[in-house]
């Protein structure tokens, strides 16, 4: 119901494009955001330091969106006092650019790691590791935003519950770390990078989560938060 | 319903319909329990029937011709539509202020005795503790104490509204409405009569129809959405203006095409 | 803001500009016309007054203060054809008085059942129109009226059942002060019903709605809230039916005014107001001064000094009217016209 709403037109159309420019700022925000931990992953899997850098770079794109969509939004609650699920999405962009935000500061951590690996050299067995918990982040990221740019419940609900895949996926790739770094005591400090790495692309896969939930409040105004799996299901049904 | 639950509702509306020459459905089937010593605001378009349904509630609508009226409206075992009903004991426990602040040309302190003499309250001492009491309560007595015999088109646009609730509620009335008092006021004038229906809900139940979402918002506890004479979603204020559950309300509040 | 009045001015073609301009001071001539016409006229009467007031001479009275107290209360014999002013004011003054005891009630009652309490329908529309046509009808028709209504029809029952005594003479079947008073309250009805029910009609449905939402019945909103505010009106009706009365002459000629009365029709002891009496008005006499009377030394003098007294006198009842409707504006804080 009130996904359609949102293709209605309000009286005021500059009020319209208001909020049209808000959700358009937050999807381009999103694809750099996504562009951004795609690049990382890739610079870090061949050892691509150039690449690396263009991905701390992007961070200042991303940091001057947020700023902006943060504006936005200050301007549309005070001069429009939006209503329901006007109001609704206004909340949502606010809470939505924080995680985005803290998804880019943590691709140009990656970046940086990535920098400082490619100098060593990549080790395949641990980068395999990585990167299945990376396709996981990113897949996330992806229907994460997806599920926002068309509004679909069931997308961010599945967004929402693969976290526990993610976490799962991280565990043992930590493991498996903690192992590696016991057989080989000489690579310990290599380890330590990979280590803040997965566990950056584990924090991605919470924000992605994040952003699910600020789907599911701004579609159908339940607020699931903090709740887990079943509940939100229960909460949705 | 229990003891309880009737005891918590100042007003209970069923199935009310009504007719008038010109429309014959302003009002269609309307049920809401409107809860005690709380504000509900009543919301909606232009000719959605809002001012109808208040005019309803004490009778104001006998004044134009032709009205029909069907169902009741149940003020505790007083059913206000009955032709029994006691118009004037009705509208005493039912009181009313207007779009426009309108004062009679008479003093501050006739304007708000006008009621009391015809309540028959005889003993003048006895009318003036009243009148002090009304005045106070409608916050205006600090602003008026020294003009009591000045006529009450002397004062400000706000102060003749606030002038007349203490009208209103020196008859010490069970219920107040209010239709689009605020329409006229200025900004500063708004928020005093607002925080003036905050304190007022202390001791009675107050149904307001407004033009002014944002008012609605920020005066009532329960919010009424109308739409061409339907009753369409009534609820808690907060839920009504986050999560409405009838597309037409949504559509309304957040200003879409409807 | 003047600076582009200037400029829309300056824009106009020249035709408009010609044509404003004609307008502008064709209507300023007038109103300078109309302004000095009434001065001269006041002047002229002013002038001849005075003169005739201060005239002191052969034939005449001795001392100015003997001659003012001659026109004041000189009877007829005294001096040829001068009566007294006194009498003729204070018979315009009961005159006055008694009419609008009589038209006021009745002027506001109708009034106010017009506006108030009859339905809005053909029949109440035909009755507005036919009262405001009334005010229309000349005064003297009026008069006719009374003399066979009001003189032969009432006064003559009245004579039947309370003074047949007295009969053959007539005490009320003749043209009285009473008879005079009724005639001219007939006179004014429309105007103060016409008055009342535009001010009546003026009031704006707030009002009436404030008083019932208080619980007031429709009788009660009436006489509490709708009368006091349309007060001011029924004050103008007032205003406007006391210079009236006290102007009027072809009626009273019919109904009571007479050229001399033996005696005032007020008195200082019970019954205070002589109802039946006859009595004269300054209207009256300013009639008969003009067409029947020579008065020493000629010209237009006393009917110059009678004229000047009613104008006053018709002033003064204006100014005492619309000093009670002022003080009850000033109650109500509506802005005062005047």
């Amino acid at each position: 119901m009130t996904d359609q709403s949102h293709q209605r037109i309000h009286i005021s159309a500059q009020f319209s494009r208001e909020l049209e420019g808000v959700r358009d700022d937050v999807l381009t925000m999103g694809g750099t955001v996504e562009s951004q931990i795609t690049k990382a992953l890739d610079a870090l899997l061949d050892g691509n330091s150039e690449l690396a850098e263009q991905v701390i770079a992007l961070d200042s794109n991303v940091n001057e969106l947020e700023r902006s969509i943060s504006d936005q939004c200050m301007r549309i609650l005070a001069l429009r006092q939006p209503a329901a699920g006007d109001l609704r999405l206004v909340l949502a962009v606010i809470k939505v650019t924080t995680d985005l935000e803290r998804i880019g500061d943590e691709a140009a951590k990656m970046g940086r790691q990535a920098v400082l690996l490619s100098e060593i050299g990549v080790q395949e067995k641990i980068a395999a590791q990585v990167r299945d918990v990376a396709v996981r982040s990113i897949t996330m990221v992806k229907n994460a935003l997806d599920s926002f740019a068309r509004l679909e419940v069931g997308d961010a609900l599945s967004v929402i519950l693969s976290d526990d895949d993610t976490d799962e996926a991280y565990a043992n790739a930590r493991e498996w770390l903690l192992l590696f770094a016991e057989e080989n005591p000489a690579s310990l400090r290599v380890a330590m990078s990979y280590l803040w790495i997965l566990k950056g692309l584990e924090r991605i896969g919470d924000h992605a989560a994040n952003i699910a939930e600020q789907v599911i409040f701004l579609t159908e105004g339940v607020d699931v938060r903090h709740l887990d799996s079943q509940n939100t299901r229960d909460l949705l049904s | 319903m229990d003891q309880q639950s009737k005891n918590d509702i100042a007003l209970s509306i069923r199935d009310l319909s009504l007719s008038y020459q010109g429309n014959p459905s302003a009002l269609k089937s309307i049920s809401v329990d409107i809860p005690r010593h709380s504000v509900t605001a009543i919301i909606g378009a232009s000719g959605c029937g809002k001012s109808s349904l208040l005019r309803c509630l004490n009778r104001m609508n006998d004044l134009i011709d032709g009205v029909q009226y069907s169902g009741e409206v149940l003020l505790e075992e007083m059913n206000v539509l009955s032709a029994e009903t006691n118009v004037t004991a009705l509208r005493r426990r039912v009181g009313m202020v207007f779009q426009r602040p309108n004062p009679f040309p008479k003093s501050v302190f006739d304007n708000v005795a006008y009621g009391l003499k015809l309540s028959g309250v005889k003993s003048q001492r006895h009318r003036e503790e009243l009148v002090e009491k009304a005045l106070r309560s409608a916050a205006l007595w600090d602003e008026v104490q020294y003009r009591l015999d000045e006529s009450a088109l002397q004062l400000s646009q706000g102060q003749q509204q606030r002038l007349v609730i203490a009208r209103a509620i020196a008859l010490e009335p069970d219920i107040l409405l209010l239709d689009e008092p605020a329409s006229s006021l200025d900004p500063i004038s708004t928020l005093r009569l607002e925080e003036l229906i905050y304190e007022l809900k202390q001791t009675l139940t107050i149904i307001i129809v407004t033009h002014n979402m944002q008012q609605a918002a920020r005066v009532s506890d329960f919010t009424a959405f109308m739409n061409q004479g339907h009753l369409v979603e009534f609820g808690p204020t907060d839920t009504i203006f986050t999560r409405p559950s009838m597309r037409e309300t949504e559509d309304y509040i957040t200003g879409r095409y409807g | 803001m003047l600076a582009t009045t200037r400029t829309a001015f300056l824009q106009r073609t020249r035709w408009q500009r010609l044509r404003s301009l004609t307008m502008i001071s064709v209507s300023a001539s007038m109103v300078t016309a109309t302004l000095l016409l009434t001065l001269g006229l006041f002047a002229l009467l002013f002038i001849s007054a005075m003169e005739w007031i201060f005239w002191i001479g052969e034939g005449g009275s001795a001392d100015v203060a003997s001659r003012l107290r001659d026109i004041a209360l000189a009877r007829p014999g005294l001096e040829s054809s001068v009566i007294g002013l006194v009498p003729a004011i204070v018979g315009t003054v009961a005159l006055v008085m008694l009419m609008t005891l009589f038209v006021a009630p009745l002027g506001v009652a109708t009034a106010l059942y017009l506006s108030e309490y009859a339905r809005d329908t053909w029949y109440t529309q035909l009755i507005r129109i036919s009262i405001t046509n009334l005010a229309g009808v000349p005064a003297v028709i009026y008069g006719v009226f009374g003399l066979g209504f009001f003189v032969y029809g009432l006064g003559g029952q009245v004579d039947q059942l309370f003074f047949s005594d007295r009969l053959p003479s007539p005490t009320f079947g003749t043209p009285g002060l009473l008879w005079a008073a009724l005639t001219l309250a007939l006179v004014n009805l429309p105007v103060v019903i016409v008055a009342v029910t535009e001010g009546l009609d003026a009031l704006p449905e707030d009002l009436r709605q404030a008083s019932a939402a208080l619980g007031a019945t429709k009788n009660e909103t009436v006489f509490y809230a709708v009368l006091p505010a349309a007060m001011p009106s029924v004050f103008t009706g007032l205003i406007l039916s006391t210079a009236r009365a006290a102007g009027e002459v072809a009626p009273l000629m019919l109904v009571g005014a007479v050229k001399f009365a033996p005696s005032l029709p007020v008195m200082t002891t019970a019954p205070f107001i002589g109802l039946e009496q006859k009595f004269m008005h300054l209207g009256f006499q300013l009639f008969d001064a003009a067409l029947f009377s020579t008065v020493p030394p000629g010209g237009i003098g006393w009917v110059a000094t009678i004229a000047l007294t009613l104008v006053i006198l018709i002033a003064l009842l204006n100014i005492v009217a619309m000093s009670l409707r002022s003080v009850i504006l000033r109650r109500q804080a509506v802005d005062s016209p005047f």
